[in-house]
């Protein structure tokens, strides 16, 4: 439970996938303009994390290594099967979206079908098997890591909403600031850089 | 006296629309309120302005100068050994002390105001003083031997990057001050964290190092000093042996409380007669300052008591987990060290960057003590955490405000609705 708890932490605020990786930038930076938006999309990427992570752990482990039941070792055909895995899970959040919120369906457009080539969801992935976590240390790094992104972009989101009445300069509007300002919340967010959870051995 | 100044204002006055008009107009509304009255509509204008808000705070900093200075003076002289007692050789700990902090105070407002007045003159609107303030908290976060060109860099950084491209003073979402701070933090770390760093003037802090005097100490003050017959700076004098120059906080996780008291007093602490940044090292003035701060109605007082609240939780519950000795200081032991009462007073108060709803006051001083400790104690990567904790939360302000709104509006609406319910 402890070390559950551990690698969701770091990977919701120590390692977070945009602030200090710089991952699933596109979508952050698209769908940040208002909280109601973002805060759906932060959820969707919750759940997709959450859900691919562990399926993708069983398809490295038990399809894709040597140790699995093909016996041979499969791991050129990971990312193509990651990457299956994930289009049908987002495939299916669509469809509950658009089932039971047509509003935030229409709101998210195309960003919630294209959570599919979202870094982070792949990168998530990639950096389980790097990383060489077991099934229940997947299942936490899936949801820290969608809680992480969830919290960043809900941030931007109402930091982008309250600058809508600032006096930014032209040039910067948009796009621009929103870029600073992920720096800026980069820098905040190194102040937990550098805890190491496992250190205090609860 | 009053009028002939407004005589004057009114002779120099430049042609408008030019940057030297910018720079009057500065001035101008620094000595006087100016009367332009609202068109349309009914208001309230208060001589209380923007202006007049900042110098407050500008004031309430006073006292942290001046012990501040003075402290450089005191750090330098303990470390040689020499007029270890607090009010010997004043005259020399207070030069010394000026001549640290008056190249740091200028360089920071000539390069802070340069860019503020650039911007005001090409934006065309009045000059805003939002940097005096960010420009007096700087000068009092800064370790006092700080290379001047990394100042500036890092004030050109905090007023460009951090205000001026949020569209200028009231518009930024991190406190100013605090990200020229953690742009040195970050960008040069060896400068502003370790041992070496807060006691100004010496080649190292190792016994037998020597002091580094400059032309000023030696050519200037010494023959002024000698002729009046009072101590001069000795420019062969070394460090004395076993002293560390490590701050109270550095000693806390190395060894516990009771490292920290070997070293120096509580009265030591309270007082503010240790090394440490310029100005956050004495606790009663900083706390006057923040009682001036709450009754001229400047600061908010919710936040400082739910950051005092939050600090005070974090460090109970770490007494109870007490897995490093560090973790096992008493939570009120915990408020003599470090820079909490500063932060707390003048650096989350900040009303452009902190929460602005009463419930999100709250919860944000809240968060700002808990991760605070958090950081101190648990991360070893940094020696205090405010700064960094106050930063994380700013950014989370706006989410705060937002959600506090919307629970606002739910509820109102809900009344609302059973109201129409009632009467129908």
């Amino acid at each position: 439970m402890g070390e559950f708890f551990n690698i969701f932490i770091k990977a919701a605020f120590i390692e977070n996938l945009v602030l200090a990786y710089f991952l699933g930038m596109c979508s952050y930076l698209a769908v940040s303009k208002t909280v109601k938006t973002a805060f759906g999309l932060g959820l969707a990427v919750i759940f997709v994390l959450g859900i691919t992570m562990p399926i993708n752990w069983l398809i490295q482990e038990y399809l894709l290594s040597e140790t699995g039941v093909f016996g041979t070792d499969l791991t050129f055909l990971r990312f193509i099967l990651f990457i299956a895995v994930i289009a049908s899970m987002v495939q299916l959040v669509e469809m509950v979206v658009e089932k039971f919120s047509p509003a935030l369906y229409n709101a998210l457009g195309i960003f919630l079908p294209l959570i599919t080539v979202n870094c982070a969801i792949l990168g998530g992935s990639l950096f389980m098997v790097s990383r060489e976590y077991n099934f229940s240390e997947s299942v936490a790094f899936g949801l820290g890591g969608g809680f992480g992104w969830f919290l960043a972009i809900i941030a931007i989101a109402a930091i982008r909403e309250k600058i809508r009445y600032s006096n930014v300069p032209p040039a910067l509007r948009g796009l621009g600031m929103a870029f600073i300002l992920t720096g800026l919340m980069g820098i905040a967010f190194m102040s937990l850089l550098g805890i190491d959870p496992a250190a205090f051995g609860n | 006296m009053k009028k002939r100044l407004l005589q004057f204002f009114n002779k120099i006055e430049p042609k408008k629309g030019s940057f030297a008009h910018t720079l009057y107009d500065g001035f101008f509304t620094f000595a006087f309120t100016p009367n332009h009255t609202t068109k349309g509509g009914v208001h309230i204008r208060d001589g209380m302005d923007l202006k007049r808000t900042m110098v407050y705070v500008v004031l309430a900093l006073q006292l942290c100068y001046l012990l501040g200075t003075y402290n450089i003076g005191h750090q330098h002289f303990v470390a040689l050994g020499q007029h270890t007692a607090l009010l010997d050789g004043f005259h020399l700990k207070l030069i010394y002390g000026l001549i640290q902090v008056l190249p740091i105070f200028v360089v920071t407002h000539v390069v802070g105001l340069g860019i503020e007045f650039y911007y005001a003159y090409k934006k065309g609107h009045g000059i805003e003083e939002g940097f005096l303030v960010s420009g007096a908290l700087i000068p009092l976060i800064m370790p006092p031997d700080i290379p001047l060109w990394m100042l500036a860099v890092a004030v050109a950084f905090a007023v460009w990057i951090g205000k001026e491209a949020f569209g200028g003073t009231g518009m930024n979402i991190l406190n100013v001050a605090l990200l020229a701070r953690v742009f040195v933090f970050f960008a040069y770390p060896t400068y502003i964290s370790g041992d070496e760093v807060w006691v100004s003037g010496l080649e190292s802090t190792l016994a037998g190092s020597a002091a580094d005097y400059g032309w000023i100490h030696l050519n200037l003050f010494n023959p002024l000093f000698e002729g009046w017959g009072w101590s001069t700076f000795n420019a062969a004098s070394t460090v004395v042996d076993g002293y560390t120059g490590a701050t109270p906080l550095s000693l806390a996780f190395q060894g516990g409380w009771e490292n920290v008291t070997n070293t120096y007093t509580t009265s030591q602490m309270l007082w503010g007669t240790i090394p440490g940044s310029i100005g956050e090292t004495s606790k009663p003035l900083i706390l006057f300052g923040a009682v001036f701060l709450i009754i001229t109605g400047i600061a908010s007082w919710r936040i400082m008591f739910s950051m005092l609240l939050g600090a005070v939780v974090m460090s109970l519950l770490l007494n109870a987990w007490g897995a490093t000795p560090f973790m096992e200081v008493p939570w009120y032991y915990q408020f003599y060290m470090g820079s909490f009462f500063f932060a707390m007073a003048f650096m989350a108060t900040d009303p452009v960057t902190a929460s602005s709803t009463n419930l999100g006051k709250w919860l944000y001083g809240f968060l700002i003590g808990f991760i605070g400790m958090i950081i101190r104690v648990l991360n070893p990567a940094y020696p205090e955490g405010w700064m960094l904790a106050i930063l994380f939360m700013n950014v989370f302000a706006p989410l705060i405000d937002h959600y506090v709104l919307e629970s606002n509006m739910k509820k109102r609406v809900k009344r609302a609705k059973a109201r129409a319910a009632a009467q129908a």
